[in-house]
């Protein structure tokens, strides 16, 4: 379970994060909505140890992400700001990932064969396509075979059967009583796959809870965000 | 694309090992797999090795024509008008051949260390290995695997070609104690240098300011105006430190004995992992 409790965030004058307080629960998928800049990724490299917060919690199982032990065995993330050096070769890219967990190095193949790399494992990083370098990093993400996932934008770049592999995916994880916190800005995509949603913009938390409930009233989730973030559809903010 | 197989529920065998011991150790393991699969690690270190050779092979006649008009007297003259006892400039020659190559170690140490901030890697490595402490660690440990090996190597080519121009005359030389203990300073030297030159790139986050910093320290020595910097900054700087730890003070100008050579290579070491380790500790990974 993932617990985020009054979080906050500056930078200098600027706040990226308000308060945000929510919770991912196992067996469901919780999707984080929120316009560009609204505090996503910003709430999630906090949760994973990457930035440290000016004020609050998050934590996983109850523990800070630095706490836990061989943390890639309990938690897969993929973020944007988290990737390859385009030189190395894929296999050499998760083969080190692998090796700093103890993640058996069968695991490598595995993950290679489940997100369709296997045949271009040995291609360097940097010929990779923008959708081949989502899949590498969806691969490091499944590596530990990990009890939750964090995935920040997980269907950039992916083609159409790539978003419904994904989907698919992040459905039997938590059918399995695993955990999914889910960052999009594909709002149908999000409908399609998420249990339960948290809705920030300008870093706070403007509305969460099952999916049903967020969009009582509005004739799609789309709607509904853009209800409560006071945007409009359109080109950008 | 296809479903994902699970991993055994209970890890056994080396994976297995917990606690702060297995985590480093693990952690370890990964740096040197960086180390090993970046391909900038392997032409940086390739290019000095062929240098090395070069330079070597360069001077190799000139070398041995000298050692082969040594007096019956042990009498030897590297340098036109400079007269020498033949074993202790043979010897100060060995360890010379490769300082003078071991000087260029930063670079490898700077790519390997700047790695971490091109494309994100940090981020990465962070959520891998979350304690920067012990990352760094990790990271430290593995880099210096890696340089010990590379400067052992160097070490081994200014052996060789010293051996070539020696074995007609005292073949044994290259085995004694002195030889033995010279290089060891030298492997010494290079990895302490080495390791400053990481640290450096770690807390600029950027090679090329590490690569230049280290640079400018050499350079601060190299161009050996004590008049202008003072014989006492000399041997605070690395580079003048490892020259008062490799060198013999009877044939060259030194700025402090061995000992204080060796405590300032391990002070710049230890201080600017130091700074290393609190800047990673507090910046957030980006």
């Amino acid at each position: 379970m993932i617990e985020v409790v009054r979080l906050s965030k500056r930078y200098g004058d600027k706040v990226a994060v308000d308060d945000v307080g929510f919770t991912a629960r196992p067996g469901r998928v919780t999707g984080f909505l929120g316009p560009n800049g609204a505090g996503k990724s910003s709430t999630l490299r906090i949760l994973l140890g990457l930035d440290a917060a000016t004020s609050g919690t998050a934590s996983i199982n109850g523990k800070r992400y630095r706490d836990l032990d061989r943390p890639l065995r309990t938690v897969g993330a993929l973020l944007d700001g988290a990737g390859p050096v385009p030189e190395r070769r894929a296999v050499d890219h998760l083969a080190w990932v692998a090796r700093s967990n103890g993640i058996p190095p069968r695991r490598v193949g595995e993950v290679l064969d489940v997100v369709g790399l296997a045949d271009v494992a040995r291609q360097r990083v940097r010929k990779y396509s923008l959708g081949m370098g989502q899949r590498l990093g969806i691969a490091v993400a499944l590596l530990g075979d990990p009890e939750i996932l964090v995935l920040d934008e997980p269907a950039n770049g992916l083609d159409p059967e790539g978003i419904r592999w994904i989907r698919t995916l992040l459905r039997d994880h938590a059918a399995s009583g695993r955990t999914v916190l889910l960052s999009s800005h594909l709002m149908a995509e999000m409908a399609g796959t998420a249990d339960d949603v948290v809705v920030i913009d300008h870093g706070r938390v403007v509305a969460q809870g099952p999916v049903a409930e967020v969009t009582a009233g509005h004739p799609s989730l789309e709607a509904a965000f853009f209800a409560l973030t006071g945007d409009r559809p359109g080109p950008g903010r | 694309m296809s479903a994902v197989p699970r991993t055994s529920p209970a890890p056994t065998g080396r994976s297995s090992r917990t606690g702060t011991t297995g985590a480093v150790l693990h952690a370890t393991r990964a740096e040197l797999s960086k180390i090993l699969t970046l391909p900038g690690v392997w032409i940086v270190t390739g290019i000095i090795l062929a240098l090395d050779v070069l330079v070597m092979s360069a001077s190799a006649g000139l070398y041995a024509e000298a050692v082969a008009n040594i007096t019956p007297d042990g009498i030897i003259e590297i340098f036109i008008g400079e007269p020498q006892a033949a074993t202790v400039a043979v010897l100060d020659m060995l360890v010379a051949s490769s300082l003078q190559i071991g000087v260029f170690l930063p670079i490898p140490a700077a790519v390997i260390a700047g790695q971490e901030f091109r494309s994100h890697q940090l981020g990465l490595s962070v959520l891998a290995v979350p304690r920067r402490g012990r990352l760094l660690a990790a990271k430290v440990l593995a880099t210096t695997a890696y340089l010990l090996v590379v400067a052992v190597l160097i070490a081994g080519i200014s052996t060789a070609f010293t051996y070539a121009a020696v074995r007609d005359w005292n073949p044994g030389l290259l085995l004694t104690g002195d030889a033995f203990l010279g290089q060891g300073r030298f492997v010494v030297f290079a990895v302490l240098f080495s390791l400053t030159g990481f640290a450096i790139t770690v807390i600029a986050r950027s090679t090329l300011i590490g690569i230049a910093v280290t640079v400018v320290l050499l350079a601060l020595t190299m161009m050996r105006s004590p008049a202008r910097t003072g014989p006492g900054l000399d041997a605070f700087l690395p580079a003048g430190a490892g020259r008062n730890l490799l060198l013999d003070a009877g044939a060259n100008h030194l700025s402090a004995g061995p000992v204080h050579g060796l405590l300032v290579l391990v002070g710049w070491a230890l201080a600017t992992t130091l700074i290393a380790g609190i800047t990673l500790g507090r910046r957030d990974a980006r």
